[in-house]
């Protein structure tokens, strides 16, 4: 049963991206792009991790998209129905490289042969230990970077 | 004898050597009388051998090429034929060597003068007594050279350095014959020794001797200025006078014939190559003197007397009289030189004027040139008991007894020239030397006249009109010289007068019978007589013509040529055929080549490579547009085709 | 695991190409791109989640983790010069910033 429900997410996740990037206007993508982020969650919860499914709705969809929008409403970018669609010229390469790519991971990744997977769930615990054991300093480092973000964006948004 | 002839050879070679690179610092008498004194020194050695003289000899003096089977040591062969030309060829050297002491006392260049001519004897020695073909080409591309220089002596005037070059260039394509044939020679036989060479000529296939024995005739028809190659000799008269009679007079170009005997044994066998030997030298010998009939420069003259009177040589050979046309060498090498030099007293004592139509009367201001050239020019015609009349009737002899239809045809043909040789001769000399002398040499230098097309200006140095110590040196060397020539007919007399010494002394060559006396008296006779009526032919005809009052008429009608005098003053137009069939398809090739193939097709491709790389740096410089949404296609591009390259290895 | 690793590996293709597409076809457009970059990191999260589910480890939902915090921080930058840049020339067209050109 587990089955179908991965395979419905995704479906909803490719869908739903797929009308984020044919949205014209951004706040209508980044909408859609909020609901594939949900699906795509709860497919990191059926794959055996539930903690990064909470992590990515909070800080994924919960807060970045919503950094997006504050930016894009603060900009005030205009009226985007006026704005011209991405006609023939710009969506050709695109397609053609990305169907190319696409082929080509496919070819990679079906040429290995198929394993016997060992499934497994991670609570809270265990992936406390591994995260801050074993993978320590890296978070150390991540937080370091986010200090790095935040006074770039401090110095960046300042006006003069 | 090993002794005399390394003497021989190394003097004039020291003189040169020593000239060269002391000459500067030398006085000027020091340089003059070493020089001479060298050429000297090997005449005496050359008669000490003489003396010493028993039989053919073979001597090594260094090894010089040793490789495998390629064997050319600087071996020298002393044999009849060779002691005769080392004799007259130091003998006329030497005389020469001072008389060019006192023509170029005016002459800054004398250093390199006397090194060219040390090095030129030594060169010429070199090859006459040359036993391997290697060494014979040294000598013979020695000669050659020397020949290319001193033409072109007085090279600021650019038509001299024209005219030495266009001997080098003209020698060397017989030259280039001439090398075919001794790498030929040398695959054939496994040898490069002529000895060994002449001794295997009939073991071989004749169709490949034939064919050697051409290209060697070849090589001879350039360096003796035989037809087609005869183009340089009247035009190298742009050198000074005594390098004329030294080199294009007794030796150089005698050089060509030297050959031919001296490799008779192997080119007598083929019977075609001896008929075309024979051919060459009838055809050249009538060139020769219809053109010099024409001319109005005393040099050119001369020069064509030579083209002509080598022309009767090859016959000789050509006809299998080796004794004959060496008697005739030797003889000619005499009268030529005196003639020469003889010129050489008149051009200087009418301030280089060189046109025979404005000189006159000078009988009697140099009464001893007047009468040695007219001893010279005795003998070019075949006046009845000079050397000149025996050495030319042992060759028309030896003509008549080959006894087959084109030898009766050359025959006719050598009797017609031996005609024009007495009439351009004998006119020659009356326009030289006759008439009153109404007609005054300039007071001051400059003599090239209006209206009279000298091709060469020579700065002959001014001598005093009359006598003056140089003067009285150059005409003192004219004396043996007649000598000589008068007295040559004494070398090798005729048969009803007792063997010639010559044709017993040259018994003893090896192949093909040198032609000894076989004819019966009667016909010998009998061609003597019709030699000497066509002398008395010749030398009445220009007396009519060229005598007394009838001069001034002469000379006035010589001022408009007709077409038939403008073609043989012209030498045939050879030079405007070979210029229209050879150097100016050469030339127009040559500016395809520049122009179309070299700048057009080299030098624009690497042109267009260099711009087609501009611009395609440029092209792909402008792919930095500054925009991110070009670079976000390239690196989505460059993505697509590393993931398809990776998939294409899978699958 | 639910499904095989292959099935899990050709979604997460498809959602990284499909935000590939979006960054080609709005190359104009500073927003759309940070968005398609946002949709592949996704991808890429799902591949790492996806291979802790196979081996068992759960060193590939900590580096999963991981990404969440540096796209965040990412993002937060990118859209601070999104606002500096906007404030300079009034647009968001990513052409019009071409001073680096040549």
């Amino acid at each position: 049963m587990e089955q179908t429900i991965f395979y419905i997410l995704a479906a909803v996740t490719v869908i739903a991206t797929q009308f984020a990037i044919t949205e014209r206007h951004a706040v209508h993508a980044i909408v859609y792009l909020v609901t594939s982020f949900f699906s795509l969650a709860v497919i990191f919860y059926l794959l055996g991790a539930p903690l990064v499914a909470v992590f990515e709705v909070i800080i994924y969809a919960g807060a970045i998209m919503v950094l997006f929008l504050f930016v894009i409403m603060m900009l005030d970018l205009g009226h985007p129905e006026k704005a011209a669609r991405p006609g023939g010229r710009d969506w050709w390469p695109a397609i053609l490289l990305g169907a190319v790519t696409l082929c080509s991971i496919v070819v990679l990744v079906a040429a290995h042969p198929p394993v016997v997977p060992v499934g497994a769930s991670f609570g809270i615990r265990d992936f406390a230990f591994v995260l801050f054991r074993k993978y320590g300093i890296a978070v150390e480092i991540i937080s370091l970077q986010l200090l790095f973000a935040l006074v770039g964006a401090l110095y960046l948004g300042k006006r003069r | 004898m090993k002794l005399y002839l390394t003497l021989i050879l190394l003097l004039p070679l020291l003189g040169s050597i020593v000239n060269v690179l002391f000459g500067r610092k030398l006085p000027r008498r020091v340089v003059e009388v070493l020089a001479c004194g060298m050429v000297w020194g090997a005449f005496a050695s050359t008669l000490l051998l003489f003396l010493e003289y028993r039989a053919p000899a073979r001597v090594e003096l260094l090894s010089w090429l040793a490789a495998f089977d390629l064997q050319a040591p600087v071996s020298l062969y002393l044999d009849p034929l060779s002691l005769v030309m080392v004799l007259m060829i130091t003998f006329v050297c030497g005389l020469i060597h001072i008389y060019s002491v006192a023509y170029m006392a005016g002459d800054e260049g004398y250093v390199r003068f006397f090194f060219l001519l040390n090095l030129f004897v030594f060169a010429m020695l070199l090859l006459v007594l040359a036993e391997n073909l290697p060494l014979l080409y040294l000598g013979w591309e020695g000669v050659g050279f020397c020949s290319y220089a001193l033409i072109g002596f007085w090279y600021r005037d650019e038509r001299n350095a024209t005219a030495g070059r266009k001997a080098f260039i003209v020698t060397r394509i017989g030259d280039v014959a001439f090398a075919i044939a001794v790498v030929w020679m040398f695959r054939m036989f496994g040898s490069l020794s002529i000895t060994e060479i002449n001794g295997m000529g009939v073991l071989m296939p004749a169709g490949a001797v034939t064919i050697i024995g051409l290209l060697l005739l070849a090589g001879a028809m350039g360096k003796s200025a035989q037809v087609p190659l005869m183009v340089w000799l009247p035009d190298a008269m742009a050198g000074p006078t005594p390098v004329s009679a030294l080199i294009h007079a007794a030796t150089m170009v005698t050089a060509g014939v030297y050959l031919l005997m001296r490799m008779f044994p192997l080119v007598g066998t083929s019977e075609t190559v001896l008929t075309a030997i024979a051919l060459t030298g009838g055809i050249t010998a009538f060139y020769g003197a219809t053109c010099a009939l024409a001319q109005s420069d005393l040099k050119r003259v001369l020069a064509y007397s030579t083209i002509s009177q080598i022309g009767y040589m090859m016959l000789g050979v050509g006809a299998g009289a080796v004794t004959a046309a060496t008697f005739h060498l030797l003889v000619h090498a005499f009268f030529k030189a005196l003639l020469f030099l003889g010129a050489g007293c008149v051009i200087a004592v009418m301030h280089h004027e060189q046109d025979i139509c404005r000189m006159g009367g000078l009988r009697s201001r140099m009464p001893l040139t007047f009468w040695t050239f007219l001893a010279g020019a005795a003998c070019l015609a075949g006046v009845p008991l000079t050397g000149g009349f025996f050495s030319k009737d042992a060759i028309m002899l030896a003509v008549l007894e080959k006894g087959t239809p084109l030898f009766y045809g050359l025959f006719l043909v050598g009797l017609l020239t031996a005609l024009l040789t007495a009439v351009y001769t004998f006119r020659m000399v009356y326009l030289v030397f006759g008439g009153s002398g109404s007609v005054s040499p300039p007071l001051t230098g400059g003599g090239e006249g209006e209206g009279v097309p000298s091709r060469f200006i020579t700065p002959t140095p001014t001598l005093p009109r009359q006598g003056g110590g140089r003067l009285r040196v150059m005409e003192a060397i004219l004396i043996p010289l007649a000598m000589f020539g008068l007295c040559g007919g004494v070398l090798n007399l005729p048969d009803y007068l007792g063997q010639g010494w010559l044709t017993g002394w040259f018994a003893a060559l090896p192949g093909p019978a040198a032609y000894g006396g076989r004819t019966p008296h009667g016909v010998d006779i009998i061609v003597q007589g019709v030699a000497t009526c066509v002398v008395i032919a010749g030398f009445l005809f220009v007396h009519a013509r060229y005598g007394g009052a009838r001069r001034e008429k002469a000379i006035e009608a010589a001022g408009a040529p007709s077409v038939v005098t403008l073609f043989f003053r012209a030498g045939w137009r050879f030079d405007d055929l070979y210029r229209l069939l050879f150097i100016r398809p050469y030339g127009l090739l040559a500016r395809f080549f520049w122009e179309r193939v070299d700048e057009g097709g080299i030098d624009d491709s690497f042109d267009r490579l260099a711009k087609l790389l501009g611009r395609a740096g440029q092209g792909l410089g402008s792919w930095t547009t500054g925009r991110v949404s070009v670079y976000l296609l390239s690196m989505a591009a460059g993505l697509a085709m590393i993931m398809g390259y990776l998939a294409w290895m899978v699958w | 695991m639910i499904v095989p690793l292959v099935h899990v590996l050709v979604l997460a293709a498809v959602l990284f190409i499909l935000g590939l597409v979006c960054v080609l076809v709005w190359r104009r457009n500073l927003i759309m791109i940070l968005i398609g970059i946002e949709i592949m990191l996704n991808a890429a999260m799902l591949v790492f989640v996806g291979g802790a589910a196979r081996w068992g480890t759960a060193d590939g939902q900590v580096f999963a983790l991981m990404i969440v915090a540096m796209t965040s921080a990412e993002v937060s930058l990118a859209l601070a010069l999104v606002v500096y840049l906007h404030r300079r020339k009034k647009t968001v067209n990513a052409d019009e910033f071409s001073e680096m050109k040549g």
